[in-house]
């Protein structure tokens, strides 16, 4: 399922508009009366931050070819670059996924019931949100 | 800002002096404000903070918690040029950030 996320975020970077890109390539300035610098604002760095991402994402395939095993549990090292970039993929998807379902402080992703439209992908949402937090830990160590 | 008064006074004045536009932009202090958000790992928003300011793990947790608790914090300064970078490199890191004058 991981091997499908850069694909899946990439059609999402391609979006030019709704909430999620919003999300991903928010305003700098919240100031109505500088409409103007954020124009030229989102002119200038979109170009970059796009490039940015998709070079994470890149990155993050190169390291699908070192999975050694097979089945369910497979292993790599990351090296240099890779484990931010894995971060940074990990991070863009949980943000394209959590606002999509609306994710609030509130939401207990324990709770999500069977029933619920949305459960499975509060599931993946869920297991996201550790395998990050597991990489986040051994990144501040 | 305070202009300089011809005749000796007991208290300083206040006067409004004309100066040119460009020292005026590049005179202003800018601050990069990162909002709280439902989705970002408080442990997470410590690593950015400590990534891209160099900050302490103390001074990124105790930002982290006034942006998780009361919302929002400053957590750089500095000109429009420092903080549009600073503004940029978070939304790279999908942290969302705003600049405003100080």
């Amino acid at each position: 399922m991981l091997h499908r996320l850069p694909d899946e975020l990439q059609v999402t970077y391609d979006a030019s508009e709704g909430e999620v890109f919003e999300r991903l390539f928010p305003r700098a300035y919240l100031d109505p009366t500088e409409e103007e610098a954020e124009r030229e604002w989102q002119a200038l760095v979109h170009p970059d931050l796009l490039a940015q991402r998709l070079a994470n994402l890149d990155a993050v395939r190169a390291t699908f070819e070192r999975f050694e095993g097979s089945g369910e549990l497979r292993e790599a090292t990351l090296v240099d670059e890779e484990p931010d970039a894995w971060l940074a993929m990990l991070n863009d998807a949980r943000l394209a996924l959590g606002t999509r379902l609306g994710v609030t402080e509130e939401t207990d992703l324990e709770t999500a019931s069977p029933d619920h439209a949305d459960a499975g992908s509060y599931a993946v949402y869920g297991w996201l949100t550790f395998i990050e937090g597991e990489l986040v830990e051994a990144l501040l160590e | 800002m305070t202009a300089p008064v011809e005749a000796p006074v007991e208290a300083p004045v206040e006067v409004a002096q004309p100066i040119g536009e460009e020292e005026a932009v590049a005179d202003r202090m800018w601050v990069v404000i990162v909002w709280n958000d439902p989705v970002n790992l408080m442990s997470y928003v410590v690593y950015v903070f400590q990534k891209l300011f160099g900050y302490s793990k103390a001074k990124a947790t105790e930002l982290m918690h006034k942006v998780h608790y009361e919302g929002k914090a400053v957590v750089s300064a500095g000109t429009l040029e420092k903080c549009e970078a600073d503004v940029s490199r978070l939304h790279a890191h999908g942290l969302w950030a705003t600049m405003q004058q100080d």
